[in-house]
């Protein structure tokens, strides 16, 4: 990995991430305390961004933590980052409790504003270090290159916490045009975000030789 | 629009549910056929962690929060009341023979299930201990040798568990990969979800089937939250719940159960 953890994460983080999980592995609960503190912002950033409720948000970043707590070990090393990790959980955790919570009239009015928000606007909050500042105008750069129908597919699914037959109601598509876009828009961010000189991945695999070795 | 890569590439659809698995957007049976092909496959794993970590890197675009402090003294609170699940020790055993009573099972490979489905038994072992279920006392699956030789330093909670009981347990399979264990007795069947799909709670339910021969009866209804384990009790008042062969679970559209399943999601037949 690394390619897209980079620009997300300084690079030094990553040891001190592993760190703390080892701490938290062994049973020490100062280790969780210090995980909160790392990743409580973003988290509960995007727990709020998806369940547009504050205390919901709450909910779920405690309930997210709490599972890290429980159970350490489901973190794999071999795949990703500690910050891609606990950020996942939240969205997992998320999604479900938007799909739980919301009613219907709710989620509707929430699509509308979720495909509004998917056009990419300047102005946001003034972050509050420089690296942040970077990271998201690399963000909103790399959003800005997608086609609007790849942005509003990942969009919906990502903020919104919708599947991808939902997205597809939507959106007035096909299933299987929402599933290319967001499989194609996600090849996109990752060549944005990972930069230049880049490797290409899975994910921008066009190789489908190396695929039928993994098949069954 | 990015233009398509070349139409040769067969592995494109399983590209396009990694994505979709990372962002927890799959339809219930995109996940459940997903779930199977992504423990064989480099490629889709790559993908996973790629669109993860993609997904990662959006969120530093979103407006600055703060969440409030209560949550850091409910989260110490709860941290303190909260047993870690037992770290899974690394397999160092010559590989097992493959469980002779779980006729579902397929023939190769017996080893690498077998060692994602451990932590789901350890999971469970936590689980039944935290909700109480002091009753809950039986084998969760046909490796039960296999799980006290591993885990016997987990002592008396996997003991409990493991110690054979009075139910009749079978462990449901949805295409060779176990997805859940019912539990039944007599006049209660649970159902511990390992691998089942969320489902909308207000349009569908899952409903547990005992199954003999030709006729299946309905013998309980029960939502899947997440893709957490969780333990469902489904008593529904009948009795003899534990006198099947093979049990099976359906997802159904409605909150009732039908007079028989229509889409069904996982079978197993009991194995103790």
């Amino acid at each position: 990995m690394g390619a897209v953890t980079t620009p997300a994460r300084r690079p030094e983080d990553a040891e001190r991430d592993a760190d703390v999980i080892r701490r938290i592995r062994a049973g020490d609960r100062s280790g969780l305390d210090d995980l909160y503190d790392r990743f409580r912002r973003p988290a509960f950033a995007l727990a709020r961004r998806i369940l547009a409720d504050d205390a919901l948000a709450e909910d779920v970043l405690q309930e997210a933590f709490l599972s890290v707590w429980r159970d350490p070990a489901a973190f794999d090393r071999g795949r990703g980052s500690v910050a891609s990790w606990i950020l996942a959980v939240v969205h997992h955790k998320a999604v479900d409790a938007v799909r739980r919570e919301e009613s219907q009239r709710r989620r509707q009015a929430l699509a509308e504003d979720d495909l509004a928000r998917s056009t990419p606007t300047a102005a946001r909050d003034v972050e509050d270090d420089a690296w942040s500042r970077v990271v998201a105008q690399q963000v909103r750069a790399a959003m800005g290159v997608l086609s609007d129908a790849q942005r509003e597919a990942l969009t919906l699914a990502y903020y919104g916490g919708y599947t991808q037959r939902e997205v597809a109601a939507l959106t007035g598509a096909p299933l299987g045009t929402v599933k290319t876009r967001m499989l194609s828009g996600m090849r996109r961010l990752r060549q944005e975000l990972g930069g230049t000189g880049v490797q290409d991945g899975a994910l921008g695999a066009l190789d489908g030789a190396t695929a039928e070795e993994g098949r069954r | 629009m990015t233009p398509r890569p070349p139409a040769s590439d067969d592995h494109e659809p399983f590209d396009e549910l990694a994505v979709g698995w990372a962002l927890h957007a799959l339809e219930p049976e995109d996940e459940a056929a997903f779930a199977v092909h992504l423990p064989t496959c480099d490629r889709c794993t790559a993908t996973v962690a790629e669109t993860t970590e993609v997904m990662a890197a959006l969120a530093a675009d979103l407006p600055r929060a703060e969440p409030s402090e209560q949550v850091r003294s409910r989260l110490r609170t709860a941290v303190e009341h909260t047993p870690q699940l037992p770290a899974v020790p690394e397999p160092t055993r010559p590989p097992a023979a493959a469980p002779a009573s779980q006729p579902s099972a397929p023939a190769a490979a017996p080893l690498p299930r077998w060692r994602r489905m451990l932590p789901a038994a350890l999971v469970a072992a936590a689980v039944a201990t935290i909700v109480g279920l002091g009753s809950w006392a039986v084998g969760l699956n046909s490796e039960r040798e296999e799980l006290r030789s591993t885990v016997a330093a987990q002592g008396a909670v996997v003991e409990n568990l493991l110690r054979q009981g009075r139910a009749t347990v079978a462990p449901l399979t949805a295409d060779g990969r176990q997805v859940a264990t019912v539990v039944a007795r007599e006049g209660e069947v649970t159902v511990v979800t390992q691998q089942l799909e969320a489902n909308d709670s207000s349009e569908t339910t899952y409903v547990v089937w005992g199954l003999e021969g030709e006729e299946a009866t309905a013998l309980g209804v029960f939502d899947v939250d997440g893709s957490q384990m969780e333990l469902k009790t489904v008593g529904s008042g009948l009795t003899g719940l534990d006198e099947y062969p093979v049990y099976g679970i359906s997802l159904e559209p409605g909150r009732e159960a039908p007079s028989e399943p229509t889409d069904v999601v996982a079978t197993g037949q009991v194995t103790s």
